[in-house]
């Protein structure tokens, strides 16, 4: 039996960048909590935040190496799995998008070694938490930016579609060079995504330290996970408010721009009127089954009484109906980590010291798989929603692919690579964020990390 | 009258400045390989920080290239997905090895020594993938455009004359000038002799795949290489070209002088780069980002290079050489 290349090439790059994005949220969170912690130690002088922000240090640079390594693997990829979308791409606005990314890339590496390795030179607390800015700033933007490309892909612009169709996808008139910056579904879809992702990495962090909490007996350790904590659990709550309000945004976005994208993930067969919400379920033949059936809600969440469906479209178009289950599931979820949050915080406002509690504990550990799972559910209704299409309704992934099987064995050396690589790079981030004892990071200095060489 | 394709230029600087820092790497890689406690003291330091901004330029030098040359994606795709893979693969093995070497504590029988060693394997290794690639696209070498798509063939790349040639050339060269670059004095001598050599197996090399490649432009990288040994030779001169801005800056300008091998055709006029090249209001585009871009990066460069020379003046710096990179020592 042989796979065809096309479904290779659609496997391989979805393992990759669902390999990445684990990566790049871990990073994006410890660059914000890195900054947030830098901050606090320049006001209070708290030798705790200080010491916090040198052990968050060291993980920093390894997500950093790999995340930066798995980025490149990714756009390299790009070109060699998919090179007909990456020549519409280079021929539109959308690679102007590419070029600035390397800027913010630049930004985040620059003053990410200058922090790093250097950050001896400058003196003096608010000049060292100024140059975490940067970092974030970059971090942000790199996901910022790459989130117009997807939402190009789902709403594209910039060039005069009809006539790229027309010539069997050959000739690209009409460019507008900078069009592509900003498409119907940019704001939704850059929204969502500054929401969940800085969510997951925190919550990564979060769970890491209520974990660490019950396995130190250290008073000074133990401190330091309360204060990592309790900034964790803030930001997480702030982020998990604008992702329920982000996600509410998304529906309405979709409902707009992508109808049949919208069909599929509220299993509608037919439009009509005041649909109920179909719960889970899966569709036979033309009747949904197995479904647990709200009535009104979905017209209260898309705001929108009349709704599309699937029979309006040929079902050569359909996407996966799977996306209909990972997008419940993924709310799901997510409403249940939103409670979690509020009654963790919610107790730690009463003073009932919730970290002490190790159910609590594991789950918190619990619900930071939970918040990676939603985010890559989350990826996978938006990517398999868009589906037979790499570009919505322009350029299907059969025309876009590259169907040299040269790749077939590399690719596979690459999946390996990533299911080795991926866990390790969890272990050793945890193994050297606990590198030195806490009475070295908390005498240390404030400046630097520990190097080897 | 001929015009100038600024895009290829522009494209090309980009690619110089990565391939020169990717070179000190690899030169590193070697003497790391080679001898590493004889040299980790000079070579460490330097490749410590500057790897993250060398991957950096890779990246930017993909896109731009992606930018300016969308009729060579699928081509490019077609002819070389295996060795592109297999350059992904080393890639992520370089980055992991060195992140993880910057951090590691002794553990069983991995250590940072071991560490810093797969990065130096990884390093060369991606270099011959690099060369591979780069000598197939100046010669045509094992590959066939004939045929839609296009195909490359590594059997036949292998015996094409010139091609091995090629890629022991310049590891020689490489090798010849690591002594340069590291200030490793006691390999004075050798430096000048591989240098030498390396540059008259390259012209061999070039000759085979066409005698027009050794054209009087091949004089301009050749003489530089040599000189940059040569001038090392000098104690009075040798802290100048061993300096490490100064020496990115004439690799730069070495390896950019080699692009009268791409321009105005690639695959030894196989293809016209012109005929590739991005047009309409892209080009403007182009034009635009690249300027912002060369301004924003430059001030960043500029920061990391002011903290590089404060570094090495900082009181207690271990930095012997003028312009050596010392970043914080480990605090323990």
């Amino acid at each position: 039996m042989s796979i065809p290349m096309v479904d290779y090439d659609r496997f391989l790059f979805a393992f990759t960048i669902g390999s990445h994005i684990l990566l790049v949220s871990l990073s994006i969170g410890l660059a914000i909590m890195i900054c947030a912690v830098e901050f606090l130690s320049a006001r209070s002088k708290d030798k705790y935040y200080g010491a916090l922000a040198r052990r968050l240090v060291r993980p920093f640079v390894v997500s950093f190496g790999i995340g930066t390594a798995s980025g490149i693997v990714m756009a390299v990829e790009l070109v060699n799995l998919f090179p007909g979308f990456m020549t519409l791409v280079s021929k539109t606005g959308v690679i102007s998008i590419f070029y600035v990314e390397i800027f913010a890339f630049f930004l985040e590496t620059v003053f990410l070694v200058v922090y790093v390795y250097y950050g001896k030179l400058f003196h003096g607390r608010y000049t060292r938490w100024l140059l975490t800015v940067p970092i974030v700033v970059g971090t942000l933007l790199s996901a910022v930016l790459i989130v117009m490309v997807n939402a190009w892909m789902n709403t594209p612009n910039g060039f005069d579609i009809a006539t790229f169709i027309a010539s069997g996808n050959t000739t690209v008139t009409g460019v507008d060079p900078w069009a592509p910056f900003l498409t119907p579904s940019t704001g939704y879809e850059v929204f969502h995504v500054l929401a969940t992702v800085p969510l997951t990495g925190i919550m990564m962090i979060g769970g890491f330290f209520a974990y660490r909490y019950h396995k130190s007996s250290n008073p000074d350790e133990r401190t330091l996970f309360v204060k990592g904590l309790r900034i964790t659990v803030a930001l997480s709550l702030v982020l998990v408010v604008l992702s329920v309000l982000s996600g509410i945004l998304q529906i309405e976005n979709l409902y707009r721009f992508q109808p049949l994208k919208y069909a599929a993930m509220e299993l509608n067969v037919n439009p009509g009127t005041n649909l109920p919400e179909n719960l889970f379920g899966w569709l036979n033949g033309t009747t949904v089954v197995g479904a647990i059936q709200v009535p009104g809600l979905q017209g209260m969440l898309s705001n929108h009484a009349n709704v599309p469906g699937l029979s309006q479209y040929p079902s050569s178009d359909w996407p996966p109906l799977i996306i209909h289950d990972t997008f419940d599931t993924m709310v799901l979820l997510g409403v249940l980590l939103g409670l979690f949050l509020f009654v963790y915080a919610g107790l730690w406002v009463l003073k009932r010291r919730p970290f002490d509690s190790r159910l609590l504990a594991w789950g918190f550990v619990a619900f930071t798989v939970i918040t990676t799972v939603v985010m890559e559910l989350g990826w996978m209704t938006d990517e398999l929603g868009r589906q037979p299409w790499i570009v919505y309704n322009v350029m299907t992934v059969s025309q876009a692919a590259n169907y040299n099987s040269d790749l077939f064995y590399p690719g596979l050396v690459i999946i390996a690579a990533y299911l080795f690589l991926v866990p390790f790079t969890f272990w050793f981030m945890a193994r050297v964020f606990r590198s030195k004892s806490i009475e070295v990071d908390l005498a240390g200095p404030a400046e630097g990390t520990d190097v080897n060489y | 009258m001929s015009t100038i394709n600024w895009l290829f230029e522009i494209n090309f600087a980009i690619f110089s400045v990565f391939v020169a820092l990717f070179l000190t790497e690899l030169m590193g890689g070697v003497l790391l390989l080679l001898a590493y406690e004889r040299t980790k003291v000079k070579v460490l330091p330097y490749i410590v920080p500057i790897w993250e901004v060398t991957g950096t330029f890779a990246a930017f030098w993909v896109v731009t290239a992606d930018f300016a040359y969308p009729g060579m994606l699928i081509p490019v795709a077609s002819l070389f997905a295996g060795l592109i893979a297999v350059f992904l693969i080393l890639f992520v093995a370089r980055n992991a090895s060195i992140s993880f070497a910057e951090l590691i504590s002794k553990r069983g029988w991995v250590d940072e020594r071991k560490l810093y060693q797969a990065y130096g394997l990884a390093t060369i290794l991606i270099g011959v993938v690099v060369l591979i690639v780069l000598s197939a696209i100046v010669s045509g070498a094992g590959v066939n455009l004939s045929v839609s798509p296009p195909t490359f063939s590594l059997g036949g790349w292998v015996t094409s004359s010139g091609s091995l040639l090629y890629v022991i050339g310049v590891v020689v060269i490489g090798v010849g000038l690591a002594p340069v670059f590291y200030d490793v004095a006691p390999l004075r001598r050798l430096s000048l002799f591989l240098t030498v050599v390396g540059v008259g197996i390259e012209a061999g090399a070039l000759y085979l795949y066409s005698s027009g490649f050794l054209s009087a432009y091949f004089l301009v990288p050749a003489l530089l290489t040599i000189l940059a040994s040569l001038l090392y030779q000098n104690r009075s001169t040798a802290p100048i070209v061993s300096h490490k801005l100064v020496f990115a800056l004439v690799a730069t300008i070495i390896i950019f002088s080699t692009s009268y091998l791409v321009y105005p055709t690639a695959f030894n006029g196989g293809i016209g780069v012109d005929s590739v090249t991005t047009s309409g209001p892209m080009v403007g585009a182009f034009y635009v980002l690249s300027v912002a871009g060369a301004v924003f990066v430059g001030l960043l460069m500029a920061l990391y290079l002011t903290a590089v020379h404060r570094a090495a003046r900082a009181p207690g710096s271990p930095a012997s050489s003028a312009g050596s990179a010392t970043p914080n020592s480990p605090q323990t």
